[in-house]
């Protein structure tokens, strides 16, 4: 029947777009935290802002993704890996729109410390390093979701603790420099609060990774332990 | 008439004389049944011919093609004919294909094929290279699935020619690609991507060159200025005061003669495509006449020693004594008093080997591979109070380059360096055994 092929096409291109458009949203959120990262080393005042006014279209994204998704579950009543695609689309992207929210809050911190004046601003190269290894794992997951990889996913969920353990390291060393230096505190605690977020972003992205398995195999992986290490804190 | 026909022509009036032969002897019905056995003869003879023809078809091969007679041959063998037909064709069309995308393949630049909807039809492996992509897996994907840069997607959907977008992948430094669609057929789009790092980085060290030409310049003119200006509004100028503010000009206006001097040699021996003029010198005396000159230069405060071997070198020696006299006097600029320098022109596996080591300050290890760059300075106070152009190492590079000779740096933070000018076997003449 062709009226019924060509819903059924229809219907195809709605969850491709989607799931374009998630990924639209992914490429965004990506260059949102790299240039938050690079205020972070520049304290380049347009780009502080560029990130602050892209994090409302992010937000939109979100708003519209999900808004779509609902259409899609009302008029198509979707069934097995497709209502599998769009129910893990919906998580993925509150993941995503906090990721975005992570950014715009380095961004804020670095406008922090450089309006004090850069006096000192100790391990800010290691929480650059932590957070472009963040970038890397969102890319991956991003390519792992629109591959449809869960293999790749499962690596990414394993490889989230080296983004953990560099924040744990970052921490224990600005504990240092406050006890050395009381002077700095302010700006160390603002520093926290950047390798903070980016940890919070390796953890979204687990959540990523977490969907497309979900969406690949039908299987739940949240909260469970992988064999050789436990659920890192700080995870969901 | 078609031969199928003219054959049923034939054997329907076979077997209707055979039936009325029959009938005119043995009666009408024998006569009938002699006709419609013949008839039904002639259907399984057909029914058998359609049977394998049927069989063939669910798997079509050229060697089984079925054999027969009649006008059941003459349709396999037409059927023969058309099957070597096609196949001759496609055998060119994918001969053609394959020159196609062997082409496409050959291109430098990463190419992609995109379909109606921007999925990914085909593409080359430097596209793979340049753009992250993985060949035959990602094929059918939405191009901007993979290629998430923010303004990509319009970028694509507008695919006005002539613009490019500049893709910086994040997880290769220092790359940067051109990338531009193109429409082509109906409605398919083709990526082009194209790799400029090589051009934005030799952008960026121009940029950086003319700033640090204009800062180097500047500095010394700032002081000249400085001490004219000073000198014009003077009301009563004491002389002692004037000489001394006329001998700082002197320096400053010295030391930017020095670095346009450099300027010159560093383009003349870029431009200069001619090779150096090739002759055959005693290296001895050449490096005599270098370390009188930094004997003049140290003032007595280094012991400048030499030793040499007896070979000839083949290069332009003018050239070359710019470049070991640069080594030595950075030696000299570099070592603090009371330090030693030792020239070397010393034979090592048939190469010669032109070496300054002296007992100075050393270099950290990271700074060395970055020594020969313009203006590049380990420590940007010391070098300039020494008297140093920034350019000295630069020169050294290229006429060592010019005479296929490479410069070798070895350095210990705090107790000395090292510079070696190896040039190659075919450059030196041994003059027998001996020290001098």
């Amino acid at each position: 029947m062709p009226s019924s092929e060509h819903l059924s096409r229809q219907y195809d291109s709605e969850l491709e777009d989607i799931r374009s458009r998630v990924m639209q949203m992914g490429g965004l959120v990506e260059s949102q935290i790299l240039t938050a990262i690079e205020c972070l080393g520049s304290g380049n005042v347009e780009l502080m802002d560029q990130v602050t006014d892209n994090d409302r279209r992010v937000n939109s994204y979100e708003v519209e993704i999900d808004e779509a998704c609902a259409h899609v579950i009302a008029r198509r009543q979707p069934a097995a890996s497709d209502l599998r695609l769009i129910m893990a689309v919906s998580k993925i992207v509150t993941d995503l729109e906090r990721t975005g929210d992570e950014a715009e809050k380095i961004a804020r911190m670095a406008r922090q410390i450089h309006d004090r004046g850069r006096l000192q601003t100790p391990r800010s190269a290691d929480v650059s390093q932590a957070g472009l290894l963040a970038v890397a794992l969102l890319r991956r997951v991003l390519d792992a979701l629109a591959r449809l990889d869960a293999a790749e996913a499962e690596r990414i969920i394993a490889e989230d603790v080296t983004i953990d353990d560099a924040f744990r390291g970052i921490v224990r060393q600005l504990v240092t420099y406050m006890m050395e230096d009381p002077r700095t505190i302010s700006t160390a605690l603002d520093i926290v609060w950047i390798a903070k977020a980016i940890e919070r972003i390796g953890d979204h992205t687990k959540n990523v990774a977490e969907q497309v398995i979900y969406i690949v195999r039908g299987t739940d992986v949240r909260h469970t332990v992988r064999e050789g290490h436990a659920e890192p804190d700080g995870a969901e | 008439m078609p031969p199928v026909w003219a054959a049923l022509l034939i054997r329907l009036t076979g077997a209707t004389l055979a039936g009325l032969t029959f009938g005119a002897i043995f009666g009408a019905v024998a006569g009938l049944a002699v006709a419609a056995g013949a008839l039904l003869l002639m259907l399984l003879a057909h029914t058998v011919q359609l049977a394998r023809l049927q069989r063939w078809l669910k798997a079509p091969a050229e060697r089984d093609i079925p054999d027969a007679w009649g006008a059941w041959g003459n349709v396999f063998v037409d059927l023969y004919r058309v099957l070597r037909h096609e196949q001759k064709a496609r055998a060119r069309i994918e001969a053609d294909l394959e020159v196609f995308s062997q082409a496409a393949e050959a291109s430098p630049d990463g190419l992609v094929f995109l379909d109606a909807d921007d999925h990914i039809a085909w593409c080359n492996r430097v596209a793979e290279q340049h753009l992250g992509l993985r060949g035959e897996r990602d094929m059918g994907l939405l191009v901007t699935n993979l290629i998430r840069l923010p303004g990509f997607a319009d970028f694509l959907a507008s695919a006005q020619e002539g613009e490019t977008l500049t893709y910086r992948p994040q997880d290769r430094k220092g790359k940067v690609y051109a990338i531009e669609a193109i429409r082509f057929g109906r409605d398919r789009k083709l990526l082009i991507s194209a790799d400029v790092s090589q051009v934005e980085r030799a952008e960026t060290m121009r940029r950086d060159f003319v700033a640090n030409v204009s800062h180097e310049l500047r500095t010394p003119l700032t002081v000249i200025s400085g001490y004219v200006e000073h000198m014009v509004e003077d009301a009563a100028p004491d002389p002692a005061e004037w000489k001394q503010q006329m001998a700082m000009v002197n320096e400053q206006a010295g030391r930017m003669l020095r670095l346009v001097d450099d300027l010159l040699t560093l383009s003349r021996l870029e431009d200069e495509a001619q090779a150096p003029r090739e002759e055959e010198f005693d290296v001895r005396d050449l490096i005599y006449e270098i370390s009188a000159e930094g004997r003049r230069l140290s003032g007595g405060r280094h012991s400048i020693t030499c030793e040499v071997v007896p070979a000839f070198l083949k290069g332009s020696r003018e050239e070359l004594h710019s470049a070991f006299s640069n080594l030595v006097s950075n030696a000299v600029r570099y070592t603090p008093a009371g330090g030693r320098i030792v020239l070397h022109w010393a034979l090592r596996d048939g190469k010669g080997v032109f070496s300054v080591e002296d007992s100075g300050i050393g270099i950290p290890e990271e700074h060395i591979p970055r020594l020969t760059e313009r203006f590049y300075r380990v420590d940007r106070g010391r070098s300039r109070e020494s008297g140093g152009t920034g350019l000295g190492l630069s020169i050294v590079k290229h006429i060592l380059l010019r005479h296929q000779a490479s410069l070798e740096i070895g350095s210990v933070p705090g107790s000395g360096s090292t510079f070696s000018a190896v040039f190659p076997a075919w450059r030196i003449r041994p003059l027998g055994e001996g020290r001098s």
